[in-house]
C-alpha cells in the first residue's frame, strides 16, 4: 500500500521481530491405534497417526513405527485437531485502547503476554490455537494477533502464529457507543453514529492514500514545491482493510446492525469479514453465508444486556443449516477450557452431527481465521496441533489427556503439575486466592472514571 | 551486617585525622562544605582505588578548582594546598547515579480546553512533551542530593517527570556546592516510559507503540520538510513542532533513548521498538529477564539495573492455616527472590558493563541492596564499577570523572576502611572538589530509643501492647504495656536483662496478678523491623509472639 511507496525517504520496519524471532521448536510423535476424528475425511478407527518434524506426515492404519520417535498407545482413544479459539483475550498485557472510536494502529502482538497461566489452562482443554483479540469499545479496533498455545516461552513473539493473516476488531452497538457517546460525549452516541464512524474512516484513508500518492509522484522531480504528508499508521491500517490484506472480525448482537456492516462492506469492495457473538445472526443467516466468511457465537450466552435479549441456543446449528461457516468462540479464559462442550450443545438444539459440531471448534474458526490451510484437521501435511480425548469430545465424560502443537506435547494430563507457572512474584507469599476467576473480555481496560454513569451498567462482559 | 551503622560516623578517633594546614585545631565536620579556605587540597599517604580493581597504597591526591591535578606517590605538594590526612583512609571515586528524579518537580501542564477531546488530546496533555527540558524543574538545592551525597553519589543523571510516555530530556548535575549551578550538561538522553497519562489516548501500552511509532515516522517527515525549506525558497514554511524536532537527534543517532521498563515484557517491547527503528537504547529499571542478557549484549543495548529489591518472602510468612502445597509455592517464591538477587552479578558474568539507579530506593536500603547483590554473585570490583565507571561510559563521561586519575573531576569518596568491609564508615566525600565532611562522632549521651508493637497468642486470647527500649550508656533498658489480666486496663512493667543483637532481642519482665507474680521471658529473632519469637509464662506456657518496630519513618526518594 501507501507503506510500500514510503520506503524511498523512510527506513521502514520490514523486519519486525526478525531479530528476536527464534528457531520455533518442532516436535516428532508417533500416535498409534486412535480413532482419528479427521473433521474434513470422517473418523478413521484404530489408525496412527505419524508427526514428523511438527507436520502430520503419514495417516494410516498399522503404519510402521519409525526408530527414535515416541509412540503414545491410543488404544480406545480419540483423538482430533487442536481445538481453535476464534475470540480469545488469554495471553493479552492489554484487551482495549479505549481512548478514541478507531484504534485500528495498536496492535495486540505489542502486549502479548507468554506467562499467562490460561494459555496452559486452554491446552488442557484441546486448545491449540486462540485468536487474541482487541476489545470492544472501539468501533475499529485494534488488529488481533493469532497465538500458538507453546506454553513455557517467555519470548511472547514465539506464541504467534506467523502464517496467520492480518485480522482487526470492530465492534458495534452498545459497547461503542457507551464508552464514546455517553462516556465521552463523542461519535458514535448511537447505532446511526458507529455506521458514520467506520464510513467517516474509509473516507479518510482514501483521502490519505490520495495526499500520499500525489506526494510519491512528485517527491523526486527537480523544483518540487510540495511538502510530505503526515504518515498515519491508523489510515494505512484501513488502507490495508480495503485493500483485502486484513480480515475484519466484527463483535456484533443484532440482525440490523450486521446487514448495516455488510452493506458497508459491499460498498467499500471489502468481503473478507467474520462477524463475532452474532446473537440474532439467525435473522440474517442467508445475508451472513452469502457476503461474509461467518459467524463465530456463544453456544448459548445472552441476556447480560439490552442488546443480547433476542436470542437462542439455535443459532449456531440454524446458521450452519444455512451454510454460513459458523465457530463457537470463548471470548472467556474459563469456557476457553472446554469448548468442545459448546459445541456438543449444538447437538441437543439444532442436532448438528457429530462432524458438523466439531466442525464449529476446529476447521470453522480455521477458515475465518485464514489459517484452514495449515490447521483445523487432520490431514497429511497439515501442522500437528492435536488433542487426544478418553472419549469422544462431545462426550460430556470426556477429557482431554494430552495436547500437541507443532507435535510438541504442551500438556499431558498425567504430568500435570500442581503449579504450572511460568514466573513467579518473588515478594508474593501466596498466591492469592479467587473463588472465581474474573473473566478477561471484551471490556478490560476500558477507564470507566470519565463517564458519568454508575459501574453497575459496565458490570457485564462482552 | 547491619549497614545502618555506616551511616552514623562512629569512629572516635576521626576527630585527630584531619590537621588542617591553616586551621590545625578544626575538630568539627563540615558537612555542608561551606568553611572552604581555598580551592586546593591534598589527600596524603592514603590508600587509593583508581578504578574497580586497583589498589595504591601511599598515594597523594592533589586537586585543585575541582580537578585532580596530580595523584602519586611522589608528586610536590604546594604549600598552599590544605592537607587531609589519608593515612587510614580509602579513596574511591564518587558514585554516579543513573536516572535519579530527586529535586525534580513535575511540569505544570495546559489545562484542557473547553470540549475536550480525549481522543486527539495535544501532545502535553497526552504525556508527550520530549522537548521539556529537566533543567527546567530542578531544584539545585534540595535535601534528597545532600543525602545521596552523603552516601557518596557526587553526580546524576536527573529525569523528567510527568505521566506520560516521553517526559523530556535528562540532565547531568554534580551534587556539588549549594549556591553554584551544578549542571553539567542538558538534552543528554531523551527520557520513555511504558505509562500514560489515563483517560486520553494513548491510554495503555497498545497505544504507547503505536504512537511511538507514529511519531519516529513523522520525526522523519518533518526533517525531510526541514531540508527543503532550508535548501528552496518557494516552499510552504515548516509549521514548528515541538515533539517531532525533539526527536530527531534520535533518528540521527546522535542521542540516545533512555527506556525506563518495569518487567522483561517491557524489555521485550524495548527491543521490539529499537529492531523496528534504530536507535541508541538504554534501559533503566531493569529488575528481571536474566534470558534477555545475551539479547541485550548482542544488540549493545545500554543497562541500568535497579537497586531497588523485592522483599524478602521468607520475612513475612502468613500465620494460619497452610495449604497443602504452600512449602512447593513458598519454595519457589524464594527461588525467585534469589533471582532477582543474583541478576546484577549474571549482568557482570556476561561482560555487560552496566550502571545502577536509586530510583524507587529507600536511602536506608542503599548500602543493603548493594550487600545483597554481592552476596548473591556480584563482584565487589563490579558492584563499584556499577557505581562509577560503568555509568560514566554510559552517559559519555568517562574523560571527565568515574575513575580517578589526573585530569579527572575531583569527586572522591572516602572511607574509613573498604567499601565492604563491616563498620566501614563515609568519612568525607568530594564532589566537584567541594570536600563535605561527614566525620563527626555521635553526640555525647545520644540514646538509641525505639518502640514495638507486639501481639502475643495466649490462652486467652490475642494480648497486645508495646515495648519502649532504650540504650543508653550500652545498657538496654525499657518498659512494657500489656493489657492487665484482672481487666483493669493495661498496665506497665520494667523490662530486665535486656540483651539485643542484631539478630536476637530477648527481655525479661514480671506481671503482677493479685498478690501472685508471674515472670515472663520474651525471645526471638530480629529481622530489621520485625521480631518473631516466644513468650514464656514461667509455669504456664510458651506462647508466640510477634512485634513490629514503630520508628520515625525514614524518607524515601519515590
Amino acid at each position: 500500500m501507501v507503506r510500500k511507496i514510503l520506503v524511498s525517504i523512510i527506513i521502514l520496519t520490514l523486519f519486525i521481530g526478525a531479530s528476536q524471532a527464534q528457531e520455533i521448536e518442532k516436535g516428532d510423535v508417533f500416535i498409534q491405534n486412535a480413532h482419528v476424528i479427521t473433521i474434513t475425511d470422517g473418523v478413521k478407527e484404530i489408525t496412527d497417526v505419524w508427526v514428523k518434524n511438527g507436520i502430520i506426515h503419514q495417516i494410516g492404519k498399522q503404519l510402521q513405527v519409525p526408530g527414535d520417535v515416541p509412540v503414545i498407545d491410543a488404544s480406545g482413544k480419540f483423538l482430533m485437531p487442536g481445538i481453535i479459539d476464534a475470540h480469545s483475550h488469554v495471553a493479552l498485557g492489554a484487551i482495549n485502547e479505549a481512548s478514541s472510536p478507531i484504534t485500528a494502529e495498536v496492535k495486540m502482538e505489542d502486549v502479548i503476554d507468554p506467562f499467562d497461566i490460561g494459555i496452559y489452562r486452554a491446552l488442557a482443554g484441546g486448545t491449540t490455537i486462540s485468536h487474541a483479540m482487541h476489545g470492544s469499545a472501539n468501533a475499529i479496533g485494534g488488529q488481533n494477533i493469532t497465538l500458538k498455545h507453546r506454553y513455557g516461552t517467555f519470548n511472547p513473539d514465539e506464541l504467534v502464529m506467523e502464517e496467520a493473516p492480518r485480522t482487526i476488531k470492530f465492534a458495534l452497538g452498545e459497547n461503542p457507543t457507551r464508552v464514546h457517546g455517553r462516556g465521552k460525549n463523542l461519535q458514535p452516541r448511537s447505532r446511526m453514529g458507529v455506521e458514520a464512524v467506520i464510513r467517516n474512516g474509509f473516507e479518510e484513508a482514501l483521502q490519505y492514500k490520495e495526499s500520499w500518492e500525489a506526494w510519491n509522484k512528485v517527491k523526486d522531480q527537480k523544483n518540487n514545491r510540495q511538502v510530505p504528508p503526515t504518515f498515519n499508521s491508523r489510515l494505512e491500517t484501513l488502507l490495508d482493510i480495503l485493500d483485502g490484506e486484513i480480515i475484519i472480525h466484527c463483535h456484533s448482537y443484532r440482525a440490523d446492525e450486521i446487514y448495516m456492516l455488510i452493506q458497508v462492506c459491499q460498498d467499500y469492495g471489502i468481503d473478507k469479514i467474520v462477524f463475532s457473538h452474532v446473537n440474532e445472526g439467525f435473522k440474517v443467516a442467508p445475508e451472513l453465508a452469502k457476503y461474509t466468511m461467518g459467524a463465530s457465537v456463544f453456544s448459548d450466552w445472552w441476556a447480560y444486556k439490552f442488546e443480547v435479549y433476542y436470542s437462542t441456543a439455535y443459532n449456531a446449528a440454524i446458521l450452519t443449516k444455512n451454510g454460513v461457516i459458523t465457530s463457537i468462540n470463548s471470548d472467556s479464559a474459563e469456557l476457553i477450557r472446554h469448548l468442545y462442550h459448546e459445541a456438543a450443545k449444538t447437538q441437543r438444539y439444532g442436532g448438528l452431527s457429530d462432524e458438523e459440531a466439531l466442525a464449529l471448534i476446529t476447521i470453522n474458526p480455521a477458515r475465518q481465521l485464514g489459517i484452514d490451510q495449515w490447521v483445523g484437521s487432520i490431514e497429511e501435511g497439515k501442522q500437528a496441533d492435536l488433542v487426544l480425548f478418553d472419549k469422544h469430545p462431545l462426550s460430556i465424560y470426556a477429557i482431554p489427556q494430552m495436547t500437541w502443537v507443532d507435535g510438541i506435547k504442551y500438556f499431558d494430563r498425567e504430568e500435570d503439575k500442581t503449579d504450572q507457572r511460568l514466573k513467579v512474584d518473588p515478594e508474593e507469599t501466596l498466591e492469592p486466592m479467587f473463588l472465581h476467576a474474573d473473566h478477561i473480555n471484551c471490556m478490560s481496560d476500558v477507564d470507566f472514571y470519565f463517564t458519568g454513569f454508575g459501574r453497575n451498567l459496565f458490570e457485564h462482559n462482552h | 551486617m547491619n549497614f545502618k551503622d555506616l551511616l552514623i560516623p562512629i569512629s572516635v578517633s576521626c576527630l585527630f585525622l584531619f590537621i588542617l594546614l591553616t586551621q590545625p585545631l578544626f575538630g568539627q565536620s563540615d558537612r555542608n562544605g561551606e568553611r572552604r579556605l581555598g580551592s586546593s587540597y591534598v589527600i596524603t599517604n592514603t590508600t587509593l582505588i583508581p578504578s574497580p580493581g586497583e589498589i595504591l597504597q601511599n598515594q597523594h591526591i592533589l586537586f585543585e578548582e575541582g580537578i585532580i591535578t596530580a595523584v602519586g606517590k611522589d608528586i610536590p605538594l604546594p604549600a598552599a594546598a590544605q592537607e587531609i590526612n589519608g593515612d587510614s583512609l580509602f579513596v574511591y571515586a564518587g558514585f554516579i547515579d543513573m536516572a535519579n528524579k530527586t529535586g525534580v518537580v513535575e511540569p505544570t501542564l495546559p489545562e484542557k480546553p473547553e470540549g475536550f477531546d480525549p481522543s486527539k488530546p495535544m501532545p502535553e496533555i497526552a504525556g508527550i512533551h520530549p522537548h521539556f527540558n529537566v533543567t527546567e524543574y530542578y531544584q539545585q538545592s534540595n535535601p534528597h542530593d545532600k543525602a545521596w551525597r552523603k552516601l557518596g553519589f557526587t553526580l546524576a543523571q536527573k529525569l523528567p517527570l510527568g505521566k506520560g510516555m516521553l517526559p523530556g530530556t535528562s540532565a547531568l548535575v554534580i551534587y556539588g556546592q549549594e549556591g553554584k549551578n551544578n549542571l553539567i550538561a542538558e538534552h543528554q538522553s531523551i527520557y520513555f516510559k511504558f505509562s500514560t497519562v489515563g483517560g486520553v489516548y494513548p491510554n495503555t501500552n497498545l497505544g504507547v507503540m503505536a504512537t511511538w511509532r507514529d511519531l519516529i515516522q513523522n520525526a522523519r517527515l518533518y526533517k525531510k520538510h526541514q531540508e527543503m525549506y532550508a535548501a528552496n525558497r518557494n516552499i510552504s514554511r515548516l509549521e514548528k513542532k515541538p515533539v517531532l524536532e525533539a526527536l530527531i537527534p534520535v533518528i540521527n543517532g546522535d542521542l540516545p533513548v533512555l527506556l525506563e521498563i518495569s518487567d522483561e515484557l517491557d524489555i521485550r517491547r524495548a527491543l521490539k521498538m529499537k529492531d523496528e527503528n534504530q536507535f541508541r537504547l538504554i534501559l533503566t529499571g531493569i529488575n528481571e529477564g536474566d534470558k534477555l542478557i545475551p539479547l541485550l549484549k548482542e544488540k549493545q543495548v545500554g543497562a541500568v539495573l535497579t537497586l531497588k529489591l523485592p522483599e524478602d518472602p521468607s520475612s513475612e510468612i502468613p500465620s494460619g492455616d497452610k495449604s497443602e502445597d504452600f512449602e512447593t509455592r513458598m519454595d519457589r517464591t524464594k527461588e525467585a527472590y534469589k533471582q532477582s538477587l543474583a541478576l546484577a552479578g549474571k549482568y557482570e558474568a556476561a561482560g555487560i558493563p552496566f550502571a545502577l539507579t536509586t530510583k524507587h530506593l529507600p536511602r536506608g536500603d542503599f548500602f543493603k541492596n548493594l550487600q545483597l547483590m554481592v552476596e548473591n554473585g556480584l563482584s565487589k570490583d563490579g558492584a563499584l564499577a556499577a557505581l562509577t565507571v560503568n555509568p560514566a561510559k554510559l552517559l559519555g563521561i568517562d574523560d571527565r570523572t568515574g575513575t580517578i586519575s589526573e585530569g579527572k573531576m575531583a569527586n572522591l569518596l572516602i572511607m574509613t576502611d573498604t567499601l565492604f568491609t563491616e563498620g566501614a564508615a563515609i568519612q568525607m566525600v568530594v564532589s566537584d572538589g567541594y570536600v563535605f565532611d561527614y566525620s563527626e562522632k555521635p553526640e555525647k549521651g545520644s540514646k538509641e530509643e525505639t518502640t514495638w508493637e507486639y501481639e502475643a497468642e495466649t490462652q486467652g486470647g490475642k494480648s497486645t501492647g508495646t515495648w519502649k527500649i532504650n540504650l543508653s550508656d550500652g545498657k538496654w533498658t525499657g518498659t512494657i504495656t500489656y493489657e492487665d489480666p484482672q481487666g483493669q486496663g493495661m498496665k506497665t512493667s520494667s523490662i530486665e536483662d535486656a540483651v539485643i543483637t542484631e539478630e536476637k532481642m530477648q527481655f525479661s519482665f514480671t506481671v503482677s496478678v493479685g498478690s501472685d507474680k508471674l515472670d515472663v521471658e520474651v525471645s526471638g529473632n530480629l529481622s530489621e523491623k520485625k521480631f518473631t519469637g516466644d513468650m514464656k509464662i514461667i509455669g504456664y506456657g510458651t506462647f508466640p509472639v510477634k512485634a513490629v518496630k514503630k520508628d520515625k519513618p525514614e524518607k524515601s526518594n519515590g
